[in-house]
């Protein structure tokens, strides 16, 4: 009779297709961290200070 | 624990957090909750409320304006280059011109009474400091600033300019004269 362990070992979950967390994925992700610390400073500085400059309205 | 080998888990946002670098974390946020409420507290306590009216215009239609109120407004003339000195209307618009290398004119507005300061430069730019009063605006070309402002005391002040704007940028100083109101 083979032996079910009670509970997997650590190193099982790499066997087990346990989900990896949302956080970790992210983490793991140069291109999308590339991407975010590119994008994220462009639209809210950048962006946001051209719109609000472009909104200036004409002296009567 | 090394950053440069792969983590030893394929789970490894599972692992439990060491103690000196949950520490270090903590730190870290703390001062930047402490670097980011400073922000607001001191817009609000330190009284950086700068307005934020503003308008485009060119460096000719705001000359006219300017001229206009030079025109009705004068009573006297100072220095060798006769800078007039203005004493507009208690409420009014009043125009201030930077430009290189002088602000024109000089204005003498009246303790207690509420003027429409605009302030805008004909060439590039320049920054408005008042002193002691320690106001600084930045000057820009193209663009009319304009600033509610209530002299609260009587005397003479500083206008210099603080922002770079070439090799004269040092003789670039002028004067705001608060005197009490007029009566009748």
């Amino acid at each position: 009779m083979s032996q079910v362990p009670a509970s997997p070992a650590p190193a099982d979950d790499d066997m087990h297709d346990e989900p990896v967390p949302m956080m970790q994925q992210l983490i793991d992700n140069p291109f999308l961290l590339l991407f975010l610390g590119v994008a994220m400073p462009t639209v809210l500085y950048i962006v946001w200070g051209v719109m609000e400059i472009v909104g200036i309205p004409i002296a009567k | 624990m090394s950053a440069i080998q792969p983590p030893a888990e394929r789970l490894w946002w599972k692992q439990p957090l060491d103690r000196v670098e949950g520490t270090w974390i903590v730190i870290a946020f703390v001062w930047c909750m402490v670097m980011f409420f400073m922000m607001p507290y001191w817009h609000v306590y330190g009284k950086q409320n700068l307005s934020n009216e503003a308008y485009r215009t060119t460096p000719e239609a705001y000359l006219a304006k300017a001229q206009a109120m030079v025109d009705k407004h004068t009573v006297r003339t100072v220095t060798e280059q006769n800078i007039p000195v203005v004493h507009p209307v208690p409420g009014s618009d009043v125009y201030l011109v930077a430009r290189l290398w002088q602000f024109w004119p000089v204005l003498e507005l009246e303790e207690g009474q509420t003027y429409r300061l605009h302030i805008m430069s004909t060439d590039w730019l320049h920054g408005f400091s008042l002193q002691p009063e320690n106001i600084n605006i930045q000057i820009h070309p193209g663009y009319e600033h304009v600033v509610t402002l209530t002299p609260t005391k009587e005397g003479t002040y500083s206008i210099i300019c603080n922002e770079y704007c070439g090799i004269n940028h040092h003789t670039m100083a002028s004067k705001l004269y608060v005197v009490k109101p007029k009566k009748g």
